[in-house]
Formats: C-alpha cells, sequence, structure tokens
C-alpha cells in the first residue's frame, strides 16, 4: 500500500511538472520550423537519437529471437517478415500500396502493413543510413498535438508510396512523453481493426492502471527508445529488454502470505487479468465484402472483456509449428508457472508440398475477394515458384497482459471449486489432487473471516 | 415456508413492473449500421460533445448521432477519425436523439 502510494505521488508530481514546464527549443521552433529528426537534435538536443533508433524494433520490425523454436539463429524475426494467421502478410509481402480498383465500384485506396511504420515508407522497415535517419517522424509517438490528416499515404511525382508525416510547428511544439494514444494509434488497430489482434481498450474503464492515471510507458518505459515487452508467446521481436508485474509489485506483492505462496507459480495475470479480448478466429481463405465493395478476411470479433482466457503452464519459450504457435512449460519445469491466454484459430492456406504456412499480398483479395492471388503475389514476391495451397487452420496463445482489475480479481473459490477457472486436469493435476485442489475445505475459513470483515 | 413464497412473489412483480415503467426499458433498443462519415461538428479542444453524420452503406440514408465518449472524440479532435473514414456504429435513441454507443473505423492495418 505505502509502495502505491509512493508511486502515485511520484506519477502525480510528474504529471504536473511535465503539465508545467515547457519543452526545451521553442524559440528555435518558432524561428526555424520543424524539419524532422534535424531539429530534435539542434542545438546539441539528443544527439545521435535518429541514428539509435533505427536499430531499435518500433523501426526494424524484427529483431533476434532467442526464446522461440525453429527459428533460424542468423536471422531476425518481427512484422518485417513474420507469417502467422493473425495477419497472414507481413511488411514484405503485404508491402503499402494502392490495391487494384475494385471491380465494383472502381475504387482503389492504399493499404499494407508497414503503414504502422514510423518512417515515410521511402525509409522503410529496416532501412539505415541519413535518409532513413531524416525520415522518422518523431512526433508521431512524442507529439500531444499530431495532425493525423497528415500522416496519410500518397504517391508523389515519381509515383512512389510516400507516407505522410505531420511536421508543422504547432505539433512539433507539443512534445513530451508519449501518451496512450501516441501507443495506440497502430497498436489498437493491429491485426485488421480496432480491437481485433490485441483486444484491449486502455482505458479506465476496463484497466486498473489506466483508471489511476498511468500511461503505456510507464510500465513500458523505454530507455534509447529501447521499449521493454512481456513474453507473449506471438510477439517475437524485442529490444532485449523485459517488462514484468513484479518490477513495480515485487514478489511479494499481497498483504495475505497464502496468496502470496501462489506467485513462485501462478503468474499475476492469471488471477488480475480474467477476460480477455479481440478476434478469435479468422479465416483468411474467405473474404468478405464489405458494403463499400471492398473485402476483408471474415473475422470473429470480441470486444474487450468479452471471452475467458484458457490457462497453461509457460516457461516463456515458444512452441512454433504450423498449426500451432504457443506456450511451452509443464508442471514440473520449475520455471513454468500457469498464465492466461487468450486462444485464436486462424484459417489460411498451407503448402501441400512443404507443409508451411504460406502468407498472403491483401493488395488482389481486398479488392476483388481473390484469396489465391494473394498467395501467388506474396509467392511471387518472396521468389517461391511452386506451391500447392491448401487450407487450413492454425492455433495461436496470444499472451494476455492488459485488462488488469483488482477488484474482479479471482479469488479462492474462482479457482478451488469443481467447477473452477482451472482446469487442474489439462495442467498435470492427479484426480486425487484435483479433489484436494477444488474442495471449499481448503480456504473455507479463511473467506469467511473475510467476508464478515467486508460486512 | 409461505412467508417466503409470498415474499419472493411480491419481488417478481415489483421488478415486472419496474421494467414495464422505467423508460430506458422502453427506449433502449440498439440500432447498428456501417456507414460513411460525410461530417462532423466538435466545438472544440475543449469539446465534451459531437455530432457525426453518417451514410449508412445499405440505405443511403443520413444518420446523425450525438458522440460523447472521450476516446472518439479524442479521435475526432486529432483527426484520427475524419470524413470520408467508414465507421462501425451502433446507437440508441435517448430523449429523441441518436446517441452513439460504438463508433469505430472499420479498417485496421
Amino acid at each position: 500500500m505505502k509502495r502505491y502510494l509512493i508511486v502515485l505521488s511520484l506519477l502525480v508530481v510528474a504529471g504536473t511538472a511535465a503539465q508545467a514546464k515547457e519543452h526545451p527549443g521553442k524559440a528555435y521552433i518558432e524561428k526555424n520550423g520543424y524539419r524532422g529528426p534535424a531539429t530534435c537534435e539542434a542545438q546539441g538536443c539528443h544527439p545521435g537519437t535518429a541514428k539509435a533508433f533505427l536499430s531499435t524494433v518500433h523501426w526494424k520490425h524484427a529483431s533476434p529471437v532467442a526464446n522461440v523454436e525453429n527459428l533460424d539463429p542468423g536471422k531476425e524475426y518481427g512484422m518485417k517478415n513474420r507469417i502467422y494467421t493473425m495477419c497472414n502478410g507481413n511488411d514484405i509481402v503485404n508491402n503499402l500500396k494502392e490495391i487494384p480498383p475494385n471491380p465494383k465500384t472502381g475504387k482503389t485506396k492504399f493499404t499494407g502493413c508497414n503503414a504502422c511504420h514510423p518512417g515515410n515508407h521511402i525509409s522503410d522497415a529496416g532501412s539505415t543510413g541519413k535518409d532513413a535517419e531524416n525520415a522518422v517522424d518523431c512526433l508521431v509517438c512524442h507529439s500531444s498535438a499530431y495532425d493525423f490528416r497528415l500522416r496519410k499515404p500518397y504517391k508523389d511525382a515519381a509515383g512512389r508510396v510516400v507516407m505522410g508525416q505531420d511536421r508543422t510547428p504547432k505539433a512539433a511544439l507539443s512534445v513530451g512523453k508519449p501518451g496512450v494514444k501516441n501507443c495506440m494509434v497502430c497498436h489498437e488497430a493491429a491485426g485488421g481493426g480496432v480491437l481485433i489482434k490485441r483486444g484491449f481498450a486502455f482505458v479506465r474503464e476496463t484497466d486498473v492502471h489506466a483508471a489511476k492515471g498511468m500511461v503505456c510507458v510507464d510500465c513500458h518505459g523505454a530507455k534509447d527508445h529501447k521499449i521493454p515487452t512481456g513474453y507473449d508467446p506471438n510477439n517475437w521481436a524485442n529490444d532485449g529488454v523485459r517488462v514484468a508485474c513484479s518490477d513495480c509489485h515485487g514478489e511479494k506483492p499481497h498483504a495475505d502470505e497464502d496468496t502470496n505462496r501462489h506467485v513462485a507459480r501462478i503468474a499475476c495475470q492469471t488471477c488480475h487479468i480474467p477476460r480477455t479480448g479481440g478476434a478469435t478466429a479468422k479465416d483468411f481463405t474467405r473474404w468478405t465484402q464489405g458494403e463499400d465493395g471492398f473485402f476483408e478476411p471474415t473475422t470473429l470479433r470480441m470486444e474487450a472483456n468479452e471471452t475467458t482466457p484458457v490457462y497453461a503452464w509457460y516457461n516463456k519459450t515458444v512452441r512454433n509449428e504450423p498449426h500451432f504457435i504457443g506456450p511451452k512449460g509443464s508442471r514440473g519445469d520449475k520455471q513454468s508457472r500457469i498464465y492466461p491466454f487468450k486462444l485464436y484459430e486462424g484459417k489460411a492456406y498451407f503448402d501441400k508440398k512443404t507443409g508451411m504456412l504460406l502468407s498472403m499480398d491483401f493488395a488482389p483479395p481486398m479488392a476483388t475477394g481473390d484469396t489465391l492471388a494473394g498467395v501467388a503475389s506474396a509467392a511471387k514476391t518472396l521468389g517461391i515458384k511452386e506451391y500447392d495451397p491448401v487450407p487450413g487452420w492454425q492455433t495461436v496463445y496470444f499472451g494476455s497482459s492488459h485488462l488488469v482489475t483488482k477488484e474482479k480479481a479471482l479469488s479462492c473459490a474462482n479457482c478451488h471449486a469443481p467447477n473452477g477457472a482451472l482446469n487442474f486436469k489439462s495442467l498435470g493435476y492427479t484426480d486425487e489432487e484435483i479433489r484436494k485442489l477444488t474442495s471449499a475445505a481448503l480456504y473455507f475459513d479463511k473467506m469467511a473471516a473475510k467476508q464478515k470483515e467486508n460486512w | 415456508m409461505k412467508r417466503f413464497a409470498i415474499a419472493s412473489m411480491l419481488f417478481v412483480v415489483a421488478v415486472a413492473a419496474a421494467g414495464f415503467l422505467s423508460p430506458r426499458a422502453a427506449s433502449a433498443e440498439d440500432i447498428k449500421l456501417v456507414g460513411v462519415i460525410t461530417q462532423i461538428d466538435i466545438a472544440g479542444p475543449d469539446a465534451t460533445t459531437a455530432t457525426a453524420t453518417l451514410k449508412d452503406n445499405k440505405t443511403g440514408d443520413l444518420v446523425t448521432v450525438i458522440v460523447t465518449d472521450e476516446l472518439t472524440l479524442d479521435k475526432f479532435k486529432d483527426h484520427r477519425i475524419v470524413t470520408g473514414d467508414e465507421i462501425r456504429l451502433k446507437y440508441e435513441v435517448k430523449d429523441g436523439k441518436n446517441t452513439s454507443k460504438y463508433f469505430r473505423k472499420t479498417a485496421g492495418c
């Protein structure tokens, strides 16, 4: 409790300070305008930052991945080149472009996975050099007054697809620590629409941290733009730094010692994130036509907090097979703890010859609904000449580390009951152990006392 | 047992009566549509309400809704949602006015 009060006080003080203190360089920007990273690095401020940023996951969309099986250790992986059935495309095969005209309406539009890349698309994911440094869109993450009308793709005089940026003095004069919206601009709409992939809104109604006024980077606090992430089995690229609940809450976060004992084998998320959200299934072999004439993958959407997680042992290493991406671990493995996951199933084309999942360029199916044309386009980009596409399903376990609740956290009876949240059988317990684990005798006196205290 | 049965009956009657009499229960029918924004009116950076007009993709009808949720208002203010965007909308008619309950762009990456 004391720790909480201290953290809260610091946040309030920091927030007040951030509001009161003007970012240096106002006079310089008012006089010279804003010219991107060159302005940020002028007058000795933020030297070398743009160059350093080019080595981060947010720029490269890839990194070495040490905890996932069946990967080439010499390669980097991420949304730049990964294939899985939430997205089925990536920056390479589904590169930002103008799609063919829809036959019904004659209309076209720009789309591509790398639409969220913080460059200008001419300098794209993983690019290096002076042009890349100059192309970094610092303000999309750091300005609270960014005008998103300016961040739209367009074709330049040479016919290249360029991603616009807001480089107005107004946006530049509103810089600071990224707020929630700066992060959610990209992260909330990943995977094909709002709350589709990750399925959480970081708002006070659905997350206890948001309710306390915290922002994403209060937990995902970056150093040199390397942003700590957790161990979502499906989120592979990382900057080599990690975030965990215990960074703030410690290893004994509860007043009650019996509850603290659970921490050794039960992840915080298991009790404190009892619900998940977002898409539960998608079919990339059959796209649905919208009223505007364009097609989208057929998707089963769910709101934040609308689905129940599946629980599994996880030792932070990942089983990675064509039809399954998910946690490795077991009860016998002392590195494993029980975590909640969002279970997702995606249907896409697999190569009958190799058994591997095939990727898709979204431009053809988005315009006409022809999904095999999308596979053919991706295969051409990747230099795959022979393949035999057959539909198949892939199961993906998504980590569930947001939508944190204190009030609605699972308590003793939610798990230790015959119809409790945990399937002890599938978690490796014997019938005799399960009989003991699901008896009210385990917690009756404690809960009765607590009930009396509360009322 | 008899007292319990009488109390239960009274409770059921009370709940049913409350349901019939409540104006919320009489009006709260969600209406859903997908449409393109033709106009957004918002008073300024401190506005706590906005109106948005959408052209229903199916019928072509124009529907104007009041938007009050902070997240969507913020997206209007910094133009993350603009005229021309296609929206999945859910609204209810409250006191004769269309009030948005769900306002999201259909597009993603």
